[in-house]
């Protein structure tokens, strides 16, 4: 076999190889061809899938904008509807209740408590829903100010008082000396607080309930924490588990023992959320549980901060409070100035003789038992002084001295803890001229004129009624009243545009308006009313004596600055 | 069989006997192919037990021992040829650790239609590595050639010992591979 036959066959193998290798090659393109194409068909199908339900997408959220739209104002005008003729419930039941020693067989009284109570609980029922629909809309807003918190203690106290008595139980309050301003949002601290303390007194009986209140550095700040401590009947860990979570009681047979919705809890904690704290809960089965609430101080600089009132420039008198000033005075004298008071105070009696010739207050407060001075020898002087006695004196004491304040010639008289409503209303009462107020009530519903007229009657005011905003300006250009009581949704012309008229009118602008209603207000809307307005009146949550006790504030307010107007020797001084 | 291992087969005859061997082999073993090999192909597997029977008739050398030689050549082309497969090894254990777990996963991909011998490893004994051969066909001294090809790749020092697990089929076989060090210990 000669060599080159053996080459040739060699060259014979290799070319007959590459035509296989080849042929292989040429099959593997066509197959990586084919499946390119496949796979750019699948490319294709999806993008148009992904096409398609991105517009279904796009199309559901619409539809769930909308509807969330629908429900929001759903529940916005069934916030209106509902708390209008629940409204009306529940002033009637408190009216009656009060007429009724005289007037109602006793047998009806646990009847109409009962009318009372549930009305009560339904407007709870109803604000906590739209409560927490409103903050998982995202539309519940902080408005932030500065407040007393020993003042906001005291009046939680004073608010949850029946409800802790109801189960036999007793409220201690503790709280450190220096809490000071807490700048937040007072409402909803309040609602916290009521909240867990009402919680404590519907699973306790015939047990202390302790409210505790102490200044602390919070992670970012100073704040204040809240402790609402129990011996009621205590959770277990599976308990505690999702306590916090909305529709959520312990468990099914506490919701039917005890009642509730298990929505306090659920709002607490957005709500403490909301403020830049957080609440804490620890408890033992059997023996009690502890809430922990913690508020910071949001810094001002960084929040938004509330419109001030145009009404707190308005001077409405001059009050000169006589105090040793370690911690009251400061007390006294905010709500005095948010009332529209000049505050002058004195630190002794010989200060406070000076200022009470230099100053001419329409008033002056004088703590009697201090270690400082001695207030009944002030006492004395100021009403032994020719030019000085006309001068209407309350006296602060921690003593029952009633008797003899009186027989030295104080006007009034108040013991400490002081409340500020009610030295507001004395302060209006030492000033007042006789005659009968004029409080003009604007409100399209028949049923809540007619309540609101029983009540501010019964307090001795005379009062005009209009059924919308067009009547109530015919009868503001008619006369000026003292105060007004003005609703929001009337037809026509509505609430704001009353406002806005009176507002706009000379010889209106410094007319008080309080605004009762049961609109459920956005937070545009209630800064512009708590810039227009004297005070607000929502969502119901308010009791007969509050709205009473801030028109009373108003009307004696009103007489105080119309009687500095007149010429003197008509005036009270 | 992937047709490289007959084209890598008829080079190193070529290359260590020579051409001359080569024709008469691919005459004599009266193959199918007609010997015409690409890399990209497969091809009959008993083509390959053909020729090395040749080549063995041709030079006198036992099969077995032709087939270990080979596997030894072949093992120092894959390294030539597929250096992607030896990133990231740097000792016989941790590629021979390889061969079932990653390098036959990866020719799998490429060749769906390829058959592999199984080859189980069992690393657990500190310096020994119990790899087991298993296949439908019996080239069980080709594998211990791959392995004898690896050590020296990675110039290592260890002993193979072979236990035979098909009464001299070839197709199963036991490699424990022992590092010198280890042995001595």
């Amino acid at each position: 076999m000669s060599s080159i036959e053996q080459l040739e066959r060699r060259l014979e193998r290799e070319r007959q190889a590459r035509k296989a290798a080849e042929a292989i090659a040429e099959e593997k393109t066509r197959e990586i061809y084919d499946a390119n194409v496949r796979l750019q068909q699948l490319n294709n199908r999806l993008e148009e899938l992904v096409g398609q339900r991105t517009t279904e997408l796009a199309a559901a959220r619409d539809e769930a904008i909308r509807a969330s739209k629908a429900k929001s104002d759903f529940l916005a005008s069934m916030s209106h509807e509902l708390r209008t003729p629940l409204n009306a419930i529940i002033g009637y039941s408190e009216i009656l209740l009060e007429e009724s020693e005289d007037l109602v067989p006793s047998e009806l009284r646990p009847d109409l408590e009962k009318i009372r109570g549930a009305g009560r609980n339904l407007l709870g029922l109803i604000n906590d829903i739209l409560d927490l629909s409103k903050i998982e809309a995202g539309k519940m807003d902080v408005f932030l100010e500065s407040f007393d918190v020993v003042a906001l203690l005291d009046e939680v106290g004073a608010t949850v008082e029946p409800l802790i008595a109801k189960n036999g139980n007793a409220l201690t309050v503790n709280c450190e000396a220096q809490l000071g301003m807490l700048r937040s949002d007072p409402i909803k601290v309040r609602q916290i607080l009521l909240n867990l303390l009402s919680n404590a007194a519907k699973f306790t009986t015939k047990g202390r309930i302790t409210l505790t209140a102490r200044r602390r550095g919070l992670s970012g700040g100073d704040g204040v924490e809240f402790e609402v401590t129990d011996k009621g009947i205590g959770m277990t860990p599976d308990q505690l588990t999702g306590l916090f979570r909305p529709f959520s009681q312990a468990d099914a047979s506490t919701t039917r023992k005890y009642g509730g919705t298990g929505l306090g809890l659920a709002i607490t904690r957005h709500f403490c959320r909301m403020l830049g704290g957080d609440v804490t809960v620890d408890s033992t089965f059997g023996e009690g549980s502890t809430f922990k609430v913690t508020v910071p101080d949001i810094d001002s600089d960084t929040a938004l901060a509330a419109p001030q009132p145009v009404w707190e420039h308005r001077v409405v008198g001059t009050v000169l409070v006589v105090e040793d000033g370690r911690e009251a005075t400061k007390s006294l004298a905010g709500p005095l100035t948010q009332e529209g008071y000049r505050v002058i105070t004195a630190g002794g009696g010989a200060d406070g003789l000076r200022l009470a010739r230099e100053g001419t207050p329409d008033a002056i407060i004088l703590d009697v038992v201090n270690p400082e001075f001695d207030g009944w020898e002030i006492l004395r002087l100021l009403k032994t002084d020719t030019d000085l006695c006309d001068i209407p004196v309350i006296l602060v004491t921690v003593l029952d001295d009633r008797d003899m304040g009186f027989a030295l010639g104080a006007a009034e008289h108040l013991t400490k803890p002081i409340n500020p409503k009610e030295l507001l209303r004395l302060l209006a009462r030492v000033q007042r001229p006789e005659v009968a107020p004029d409080v003009l009530v604007v409100d399209d519903d028949q049923s809540t004129r007619a309540m609101l007229r029983r009540m501010l009657v019964k307090e001795g005011w005379r009062v005009r009624e209009a059924a919308n905003g067009a009547e109530g300006l015919e009868q503001l250009a008619r006369a000026v009243p003292a105060v007004m009581l003005l609703d929001l949704m009337m037809p026509e012309v509505d609430g704001f545009e009353v406002l806005r008229a009176v507002r706009q009118a000379a010889a209106w602008r410094d007319i008080p308006v309080v605004i009762v209603t049961s609109k459920d207000l956005t937070r545009d809307e209630l800064e512009w009313l708590r810039g227009h307005a004297m005070d607000v009146f929502q969502k119901g949550a308010y009791s007969r004596a509050e709205l009473i006790a801030t028109v009373r504030a108003m009307v004696d307010a009103a007489r105080v600055a119309s009687s500095r107007m007149v010429p003197p020797g008509r005036g009270g001084g | 069989m992937k047709g490289i291992v007959f084209t890598e087969f008829l080079e190193m005859v070529e290359e260590k006997f020579s051409p001359e061997i080569v024709d008469r082999i691919v005459d004599g073993a009266k193959l199918a192919s007609g010997g015409v090999y690409t890399s990209v192909g497969t091809y009959d597997h008993a083509e390959m037990i053909r020729l090395v029977s040749c080549l063995s008739k041709e030079t006198g050398i036992p099969t077995s021992e032709l087939m270990k030689v080979f596997g030894e050549h072949l093992f120092g082309r894959f390294s030539v040829l597929y250096p992607r497969y030896f990133e990231g090894t740097n000792s016989s254990f941790s590629f021979l650790e390889n061969v079932e777990s990653y390098i036959h996963v990866e020719v799998r991909k490429l060749y769906p239609e390829a058959e592999l011998p199984s080859f189980s490893c069992d690393a657990s004994e500190p310096g020994h590595l119990r790899l087991t051969y298993q296949s439908t066909r019996p080239f069980a001294p080709l594998a211990e050639g791959l392995i004898r090809g690896c050590l020296a790749h990675f110039g290592e020092n260890a002993d193979l010992q072979i236990e035979d697990l098909s009464a001299g089929a070839g197709t199963a076989a036991r490699f424990v591979v022992t590092q010198r060090d280890a042995r001595r210990e």
